[in-house]
């Protein structure tokens, strides 16, 4: 594959030409700069912030519940409880069969099996901000375990 | 095989969660536990057949020949009645069955962390389920039971700790290793009930490492073995282990090295405990030492630091809450050698394969600490 830093002089020329003949084609231009320092930490600050969410979602924050309308749990356990660090959560495992779903499952999936069953909890929208927070401490926890697809 | 398992492992006496604290501590992976533990593990019995297999403690004392038992029930976690039925249910099951030994247990000794969150309504319950068991029943209490009130409610209900008692030829102490939490609260202006949630909260950062006997019961512990003969039985009742086996959660005691000096000169002391909540075992110079079942829910094992001497537990189904729990039956047998067997309410206690283990399931895994409650 081509690396895009080779194209950079390139595109600074066809900007360059693009601009004298009229407006349009910056956006070429910013999303093929290299990053600045301020812009990767806006980028790390905006998973941290999932990353925190997450965190507050999984030790049972009823307030960051309320926030994001989610109801995890009706039993007073959160997931930690059985997961501290997010033990035996397993992101890095996933996608796999998952014998108490008896299907082939993503965390997601799993995610919403333990909020239902054990925590006795209502699903969330697989895609929502709340699974997605929740995702993002999982794996973020779990950054330097090492992947391992389909093992049960 | 983690490439993390050779980095260096935090010592003991460093602080436990550090802001910006590295990794360090969790840095070798359930797996080299388990490998360890089927390496060196001790030998034990295959799977038992029973069912319910109860998690019980029989003592028989050479000495005076008369063999005895006794039951431990720990880590029933209740909450108020209307928010969570599941763990009264349990707890009920096992009080049940500790009134139903035959021959009955000569006492019960509660592990601590009756309530979930220290509410006196949840120590009122438990007090009310207890009522079940008629034997003779002594108590220690868990972190629990204690961050709302500081331990007002428990002590006013179970009596305060340490305690000892002579019992057929063995000295029975009970120490409360969970009240001396450096206090996070005060400087935060925090409510009780928010000191509570963080001391409820296993993976928490605030609490630090509250796990300690302390120099006062240091003192009474020396003071109340002085005159015990260093050849015969001591059983030492504690919330958590008396050794270092996984910090960051308290599953230890952060002076176990001066309680180790004290118990050392005798020739034959057990360490009974809860906290774990699950099968563990280890042995320190002539200390056994032996976790017990909650009656609420299994914990996992530590990312590290499982004694070797351990034999792992079998998985847990989280759809059977019924699965990985119990309580303990022990006895004391001829030999003056405390022996438990596990009340787990599953057929199978151990893992017959790595697997199937609450171990080595996880030879991938490599766990950071929490970073939402770093205030």
């Amino acid at each position: 594959m081509t690396n895009p830093r080779r194209r950079y002089p390139l595109i600074a020329v066809a900007v360059v030409a693009l601009a004298s003949v009229g407006a349009g084609a910056r956006w070429a231009v910013a999303h093929k700069e290299p990053h600045t320092a301020e812009q990767l930490a806006a980028f790390q600050e905006v998973f941290m912030e999932q990353v925190r969410t997450g965190d507050a979602l999984f030790h049972g924050d009823a307030e960051t519940e309320k926030k994001l309308g989610v109801k995890l749990s009706a039993t007073g356990m959160a997931c930690a409880m059985c997961h501290p660090y997010t033990s035996d959560t397993h992101p890095h495992e996933f996608p796999k069969f998952q014998e108490q779903m008896n299907e082939f499952a993503t965390l997601r999936d799993m995610i919403n099996w333990c909020i239902e069953k054990p925590n006795e909890g209502e699903k969330i929208d697989p895609d929502g901000p709340a699974m997605k927070a929740l995702e993002a401490y999982i794996y973020w926890s779990n950054r330097h375990s090492k992947l391992d697809p389909g093992r049960h | 095989m983690s490439e993390q398992q050779g980095r260096w492992r935090k010592p003991a006496s460093l602080p436990l969660v550090a802001e910006g604290r590295p990794d360090a501590g969790t840095c070798i992976t359930r797996r080299t536990f388990l490998h360890k533990s089927l390496l060196y593990g001790a030998a034990g019995a295959a799977s038992y057949g029973l069912f319910p297999l109860l998690n019980t403690i029989d003592l028989a004392f050479a000495q005076t020949g008369q063999a005895f038992r006794f039951a431990w029930v720990s880590d029933t976690h209740l909450y108020p009645r209307d928010v969570n039925t599941r763990f009264v249910e349990k707890a009920v099951r096992a009080f049940q069955e500790v009134q139903a030994m035959d021959p009955p247990a000569d006492f019960l000794i509660f592990g601590g962390d009756l309530a979930q969150l220290g509410d006196p309504v949840e120590l009122q319950l438990g007090a009310e389920l207890l009522k079940e068991v008629k034997i003779r029943k002594v108590f220690i209490p868990g972190e629990h039971d204690w961050y709302l009130d500081m331990g007002a409610t428990w002590n006013k209900m179970f009596g305060a700790s340490p305690w000892t008692f002579d019992h057929k030829g063995v000295r029975f102490i009970g120490l409360d290793t969970i009240s001396r939490a450096p206090d996070f609260w005060t400087p935060r202006k925090m409510s009780a009930k928010e000191r509570m949630g963080h001391m409820a909260t296993l993976d928490g950062t605030l609490g630090g490492a509250w796990a300690a006997v302390g120099e006062e019961q240091l003192r009474w512990l020396d003071g109340t073995l002085a005159r015990w003969p260093k050849d015969r039985p001591v059983v030492v009742f504690t919330h958590n282990p008396l050794y270092e086996y996984y910090p960051p959660w308290n599953f230890w005691v952060r002076d176990w090295l001066p309680v180790q000096e004290i118990l050392k000169p005798f020739a034959n002391v057990t360490n009974i405990h809860g906290h774990t909540h699950q099968v563990l075992y280890n042995e320190i110079g002539s200390m056994r030492s032996i976790g017990m079942l909650a009656t609420s829910w299994p914990w996992p094992y530590g990312p590290e630091g499982v004694p070797a001497l351990t034999r792992p537990m079998v998985r847990a189904d989280p759809g059977d809450h019924f699965d990985g729990v119990g309580w303990g039956e022990l006895s004391v047998s001829a030999a003056a050698r405390v022996d438990n067997e596990y009340r787990m309410w599953r057929k199978t206690v151990y893992a017959a394969a790595p697997e199937d283990s609450g171990t080595d399931d996880n030879r991938n895994q490599v766990l950071s600490p929490r970073i939402a409650d770093r205030i």
